[in-house]
């Protein structure tokens, strides 16, 4: 898991941990000089420089309390081991994090946390992205010299709607507390007994049901606490893992697909200081969902589904028409559900090529927010919609009045998502059925699918290339995990098809040609960058190489 | 059959062969005529192709065409943990597997730092195993191409030993071809129960078998004269083309890396190096016979020497823990799984290891990226030098003599392709 492996601590991390201008102290690591910014943890320190230290209770996004005992190391006039992970770096320290006694201490501790811990990696979800596992092959690697029996506890406990919680596999770091106290602010879960009976619980008649409780499985070291959604659904290390954005609201947390045979399994959050940190909310985690189910896979004519030539000429034609003899009738619906680069290609289309004067936005309705990550802008890219539309764009309410006064008589549907939302009765209201042309581009068999003349199936975020861009105004980028699903392509593909057939040249290739088109044009893109191709990487060998 | 120092001329003296009277060619008007051997001809013991260019009988050049094996060897086991990689080896040679395992194992234990620490018995056993796989090889070489001239009952003789030695190996580990015994760090498992005695009775009794077949063929006017002075690599070629084992050694070249650089427990054995005089096919024959006899010898030293003790390392960050361990402790299910699912950690750096084999020098050029599978694998195969000369040895020759030749290179396709 990406927030689980070696903390590398640029100075921009540096900054946000609190110190703007840092003052520099000497360290002695392992013989070698080093500078940190004062106040620096020593356990990120170390691992920084690339003499590392494991650990199981340290987390870069949490407090330490040091009670893991794993990231002992020996500094020079200390009479025992410190944890590094509770140590400031202070100037003139002498570090030795591979000292007999250090790597002795740190087996032992190893050793103990064995001793009660269940033989379950062959079930056990988390084998394959364990910290336990990991640590034990890396720095423990002897075979066990205790044959007692291991103390018993509750295998498969419902500690709340998302989560199960194995308290025999729990190694009592305390990550999973801190994440809900410090990341969802409420104190959902906490210890119990003690010695080798203590476990992790939630008090009597509480759940751990906070928005963010996903999190507690990520930062989980071992698979104490699994998701009811991911519970042995797929084998980690089997997983492919693409970097991408969380479409779920305009936020925009950094996520990874992790996907495998053209099926997304979950996604997780990817560390981004600037926007998400080391988090996302549940119900990101589930945006993946929806793309997988009920899909348009097929170009439908006339409700039959036909192939994309007959498809396009059909819709050429019928769009043609209006065009030929009432060129102000046609009308445009923008999505704030598209990419920048399915945006852009439609506004060139209607704007530049075809000089449509009727563009509406559509997009999914407010809904509950928070001050911690979730906003009640439910696209992922409002920002981007309307920068692009620059001014043109208008409500859905008016494209309802359009309809009913007869305004529009044709109408190009780019991203049917939240055209018609139950919600809002304005919208429900649309008189599609009036119109002599509607050429619906959808992701899913929706009630705008049904009612158009020729439907166009659209790959979903998870499909194609793009970028997002969020509601600070970060250009952030969206990466194809999976193939499309059927016959579906990007938006800004079946629009540059469309244009060939209305007579216009707009030819795209590939989104990277029509993003770098846009950044030149657009003041919001200046400073968006596409980022290198990148092949999916498998979990199996993620840690040691990627 | 001593060869060394024979010149050809003496040899057929001794023997008292007459040349056929060289008519010389009959005055016709001719043209040269293209001829395809391959990729599937009875008589090419492997897939390749030849294009053959001959005027008359005679052959003017010769193209010869591998590739017809590959199987992406080197790519897939990039894809694979260092342990999955032996089932791809034991397809390299796919006459003597266990020299393929041994030879990939021994590259891997290098970067590992861990060559010193194979314990004992493993690495006797690794000999034996090597050799015995070694005879398996000559005898389906000479056995084969044996038959191609038409000896069918030396061919018969020669796969009837073999079949007691796969017999034997499929008791060591369960399959007569796809071996996969090797890992890394020593063994799958030990020998069975009375491999000792089995393994003599049947060295024993292969020794007769090849009493008869050089009765069946070393006088044999037919097989002296498709033999003798056919298909001639001088020793200058071999040096140039980079050829080893037999083939290399037939030319007078003394060149076996047991013996120049050696691995394993190979140092403690006496035995020699046969080579030959001329260079040609029977010369080949002969190197090929006499290393039979050799590997018997150094069998009948090891089976003497091999200690008792286990035959795999103890460290659970290489060598997968006993099965018991496995079940009832979390280390060592925790050791099982990292290594089955992640590989070995074999740390940084390359190196190119290289062992005797069946046809030659059999190297592996690795380099480790500190993952758990490899970054590169390459293999120097050694029969693809030898496969390499023939566009050389060929032109010349007769149509008839491309099958004897090539038969003697022993070119392997699985191990040629990769």
């Amino acid at each position: 898991m990406s927030d689980s492996g070696p903390t590398k601590l640029s100075p921009a991390q540096a900054d946000l941990r609190g110190s703007p201008a840092p003052e520099m102290v000497t360290v002695v690591i392992d013989g070698q000089s080093h500078q940190f910014p004062k106040g620096t943890v020593l356990l990120e320190a170390c691992n920084a420089v690339g003499a590392e230290v494991p650990f199981f209770c340290y987390h870069a996004g949490l407090s330490s309390p040091a009670v893991c005992r794993q990231c002992l190391v020996d500094v020079k006039g200390q009479p025992k081991p410190v944890p590094s992970c509770y140590t400031p770096v202070a100037d003139k320290m002498e570090v030795a994090t591979k000292s007999p006694r250090a790597l002795d201490v740190r087996r032992q501790m190893l050793e103990f946390t064995l001793v009660n811990h269940p033989i379950d990696c062959p079930i056990c979800d988390k084998a394959g992205e364990c910290l336990l596992q990991k640590h034990y092959f890396d720095w423990d690697a002897k075979f066990a010299r205790n044959d007692g029996i291991k103390v018993k506890k509750q295998k498969v406990v419902d500690v709340g709607p998302h989560i199960v919680l194995d308290q025999e596999r729990c190694i009592l770091c305390t990550r999973c507390i801190r994440v809900c106290d410090e990341v969802a602010q409420t104190h959902q879960l906490e210890m119990a007994q003690r010695g080798d009976r203590e476990v992790l619980t939630t008090a009597p008649g509480h759940k751990l049901d906070n928005p963010y409780s996903l999190n507690t499985v990520d930062v989980c070291p071992v698979g104490a606490l699994t998701a009811k959604d991911f519970r042995f659904a797929m084998r980690a290390w089997e997983l492919y893992t693409m970097p991408s954005v969380c479409p779920g609201c305009a936020t925009g947390c950094n996520i990874e697909v992790q996907h495998s045979r053209g099926q997304v399994y979950r996604l997780v959050p990817r560390v981004n200081p600037a926007v998400n940190k080391h988090w996302m909310c549940d119900e990101g985690r589930f945006t993946y969902k929806r793309a997988q189910t009920e899909r348009l896979v097929a170009p439908l004519s006339a409700g039959m589904p036909v192939d994309w030539d007959r498809a396009l000429d059909d819709a050429g034609r019928a769009l043609s028409a209006v065009l030929a003899s009432r060129p102000n009738q046609v009308g445009v619906v923008f999505n704030a559900q598209s990419t920048n680069e399915d945006l852009y290609a439609l506004a060139r289309l209607a704007f530049d090529h075809l000089h449509i004067g009727k563009a509406y936005i559509a997009g999914l309705d407010q809904g509950w927010h928070d001050d911690i990550l979730v906003s009640a802008d439910k696209n992922p890219n409002t920002a981007g919609a309307m920068a692009i539309g620059a001014g043109r764009l208008r409500s859905l309410l008016d494209l309802a009045n359009d309809l009913k006064a007869g305004a529009v008589t044709a109408l190009i549907v780019v991203g049917t998502r939240g055209v018609l939302g139950a919600g809002d009765a304005t919208r429900t209201a649309l008189p599609l059925e009036r119109l002599q042309a509607l050429i619906a581009i959808g992701t899913h068999r929706d009630a705008v699918v049904a009612a158009a003349h020729v439907a166009l199936p659209l790959a979903e975020w998870t499909e194609a290339d793009g970028t997002f861009t969020n509601r600070l105004g970060m250009v952030q980028r969206v990466r194809a995990a999976v193939p499309a699903a059927g016959d579906s392509l990007p938006g800004w593909e079946i629009l540059s098809h469309l244009a060939r057939k209305l007579g216009a040249t707009m030819e795209y290739f590939e989104a990277k040609a029509v993003f770098t088109e846009a950044r030149q044009k657009l003041p919001f893109m200046k400073e968006a960058d596409w980022g290198r191709p990148m092949l999916p990487v498998q979990l199996r060998f993620a840690n040691s190489r990627g | 059959v001593s060869t060394a120092g024979d010149s050809l001329e003496t040899r057929r003296v001794v023997l008292g062969f007459q040349d056929a009277e060289d008519l010389g060619p009959p005055d016709l008007p001719t043209e040269p005529v293209p001829l395809n051997m391959g990729p599937s001809h009875p008589a090419m013991h492997g897939t390749v192709r030849m294009v053959l260019e001959v005027e008359g009988e005679r052959i003017s050049s010769a193209d010869i065409q591998i590739g017809y094996l590959h199987r992406c060897f080197e790519k897939e086991s990039e894809n694979a943990t260092w342990t999955q990689i032996f089932p791809y080896t034991d397809r390299l040679n796919y006459i003597s597997p266990m020299l393929n395992n041994v030879g990939y194992a021994l590259a891997v234990e290098q970067l590992l730092g861990i060559e010193k620490k194979i314990p004992e018995r493993a690495q006797f056993i690794r000999v034996i195993v090597g050799e015995v796989s070694r005879i398996c090889d000559h005898l389906t070489c000479l056995g084969a191409s044996a038959m191609e001239l038409g000896a069918f009952t030396v061919f018969l003789y020669a796969l009837k030993a073999r079949e007691w030695l796969f017999e034997l190996l499929e008791e060591v580990c369960g399959a007569r071809l796809t071996s996969t015994y090797c890992r890394i760090g020593g063994l799958a498992y030990d020998l069975p129960e009375g491999f000792d005695a089995k393994l003599r009775d049947i060295l024993a009794r292969t020794r007769i078998v090849m009493s008869d077949i050089g009765k069946l063929l070393e006088r044999n006017r037919i097989f002296r004269d498709r033999m003798d002075g056919i298909g001639i690599i001088t020793q200058a070629d071999a040096l140039a083309y980079g050829i080893t084992g037999p083939v290399g050694r037939s030319t007078g070249l003394a060149y076996d890396v047991r013996k120049d650089h050696p691995y394993l427990v190979y140092d403690r054995f006496d035995f020699d190096v046969p080579v030959g005089s001329v260079g040609d096919n029977f010369d080949r024959y002969a190197v090929r016979v006499e290393e039979i006899v050799q590997s018997m010898r150094i069998l009948d030293q090891a089976l003497a020497q091999i200690p008792a003790g286990p035959v795999l390392l103890q460290d659970p960050r290489i060598a997968l823990p006993p099965k018991s361990e496995t079940y009832n402790s979390i280390e060592a299910m925790i050791a099982h799984f990292k290594l089955i699912m992640d590989g070995i950690h074999v740390p940084p750096g390359e190196v190119y290891s290289f062992t005797e084999a069946g046809n030659g020098e059999l190297g592996f050029y690795i380099v480790s990226d500190g993952t758990g599978r490899p970054w590169k694998c390459r293999v120097r195969p050694p029969c693809f030098s030898a496969t390499a000369v023939l566009g050389k040895v060929l032109p010349g020759l007769f149509i008839a003599d491309v099958v004897p030749t090539f038969g003697m290179i022993n070119m392997i396709g699985g191990e040629c392709d990769r």
